[in-house]
């Protein structure tokens, strides 16, 4: 059996203080099911990737609060993988399908994260570390700059380097109409912000934003139908300090492992990848756990293209909304329909999801 | 969210990790904290590799700028490590400094 991504549509990432989260899955899933050409009773169920519902807005039961909103009367799930939340959707709706239960599927990733103070953002988005790690005051840049130290004492990583993926970053989301920040970054710059949790500075870090995400999956092969041609999780430990390794995410290595196999690809056979660069060191890692580059090596030229959307960084960082945005993104380079930022004559993509500091990572390849 | 019952049933943990050595693998200072953290700002947050294999991550306290360096020695001590609960009772974890 294939999967085929039919729809697919993401709303403005930003600061949307006027824009309530019922509005952005209603703007996103309608937008997705027009794009797909599919009437909304069509579908079977829906999946959603959220991740601080609860934490910050009070509300849970995302299933049925969404599927009242959306006027579905079908089975509905929120599926929660912190950052991965949205990759953990699409995984889910997926084998939704595989199983045979249902032949159509809304996913939709969401996150309002703006309506609420940065401390306590800060604090709820520590609900995806470990209890260790919170009793220590740990942030995420905190977890990630402690990695992105003993990346740079291994393999002679520096700050302007890390800094070179923020500004390559914004001038990829310069280009995106959906973007949160469409302006040209230096590497002064970026060096120059304030630091945050050293090595990492303001702006080495993605941003807090709102945003959410839709895809229409079927069983059925459509007119401008993309394949999903592999969809893997895989899970590595809660905290950092129960790693085996701290100068890679093996989570990332396993699951693409798998993903390459299944898809019967190569990392070198990728022409469009989107990428979890929650913070610039993240970037760094992920082109090296993909088999992009070799250990220390991502600053050297390779044929795949990456994050063309701008990334977490550029594009804005909605969590649960992320990894559904990803797989929209590569849909818009497989159809030729990008804009601008068009990777010419991509054939082959793949998105790479996230969850806290590696515990989960989510790999989708999608094939034209 | 801090609870005296969690506080209660860690205490044990606590006290089995108390006056173990250990060396700096990685650290950061943490610049913008958590809410229940942004009167300790900034402090450093470390990664240490206790004798007997275990890591933890946890504060530095007691320091100087020179202890921030990988391989330097530290101890685990016990601290208060988050302002008391509302309902008054004071959560302790696991810290480290130089030994």
């Amino acid at each position: 059996m294939h999967i085929y991504v039919t729809g697919a549509a993401t709303t403005q990432f930003g600061e949307l203080w006027g824009v309530s989260p019922r509005s952005l899955a209603r703007g996103s899933v309608l937008s997705a099911l027009k794009d797909a050409d599919t009437e909304p009773k069509t579908v079977q169920a829906l999946f959603v990737g959220n991740m601080l519902s609860g934490m910050l807005g009070g509300q849970e039961h995302l299933g049925a609060f969404f599927a009242e909103e959306l006027g579905f009367s079908v089975p509905a799930f929120k599926v929660e993988g912190a950052c991965a939340s949205g990759g953990l959707a699409m995984h889910n709706a997926v084998n939704s399908l595989l199983s045979g239960q249902y032949e159509t599927v809304v996913v939709l990733g969401i996150e309002k994260m703006t309506d609420h103070k940065p401390e306590d953002v800060a604090t709820a988005l520590m609900g995806a570390g470990s209890e260790e790690e919170r009793s220590a005051g740990a942030t995420f840049p905190g977890l990630y700059a402690i990695l992105a130290r003993i990346h740079m004492r291994e393999f002679g990583t520096t700050e302007e380097q890390m800094a070179a993926v923020a500004v390559k970053n914004h001038y990829h989301a310069s280009l995106n109409p959906n973007a949160q920040f469409h302006n040209i970054l230096t590497v002064e710059q970026v060096m120059r912000s304030s630091r945050v949790a050293d090595p990492l500075k303001l702006l080495d870090c993605s941003p807090i934003s709102d945003g959410a995400a839709a895809v229409v999956l079927t069983t059925r092969k459509m007119k401008r139908s993309i394949e999903i041609a592999s969809s893997v999780v895989a899970t590595d430990t809660l905290g950092l300090a129960q790693r085996k390794s701290l100068t890679e995410l093996a989570a990332t290595r396993m699951a693409s492992d798998k993903a390459y196999k299944i898809a019967g690809v190569q990392a070198a056979d990728i022409d469009v990848a989107e990428v979890h660069d929650c913070f610039t060191i993240a970037q760094i890692l992920a082109m090296e756990d993909l088999g992009f580059c070799k250990k220390g090596e991502s600053a050297k030229k390779i044929h795949t293209v990456i994050n063309p959307s701008g990334g977490l960084k550029g594009c804005g960082h909605p969590v649960g909304a992320t990894g559904v945005k990803q797989v929209v993104e590569l849909v818009e380079h497989l159809r030729g329909t990008a804009g601008k930022r068009q990777v010419k004559g991509a054939k082959v993509g793949l998105a790479h999801n996230v969850g806290g500091s590696g515990a989960t990572a989510v790999i989708h390849i999608l094939k034209k | 969210m801090q609870s005296p019952v969690k506080i209660w049933r860690n205490q044990k943990n606590i006290a089995s990790l108390v006056g173990k050595t250990g060396t700096i693998l990685s650290w950061t200072i943490v610049r913008v904290p958590p809410g229940d953290f942004t009167d300790q700002a900034p402090y450093p947050v470390v990664l240490v590799a206790l004798e007997g294999g275990k890591n933890v991550t946890c504060q530095l306290v007691d320091y100087d700028e020179k202890h921030l360096t990988f391989g330097q020695k530290v101890i685990t001590i016990i601290r208060r490590v988050m302002h008391p609960d509302p309902d008054g009772v004071i959560p302790y974890g696991i810290k480290v400094k130089p030994a």
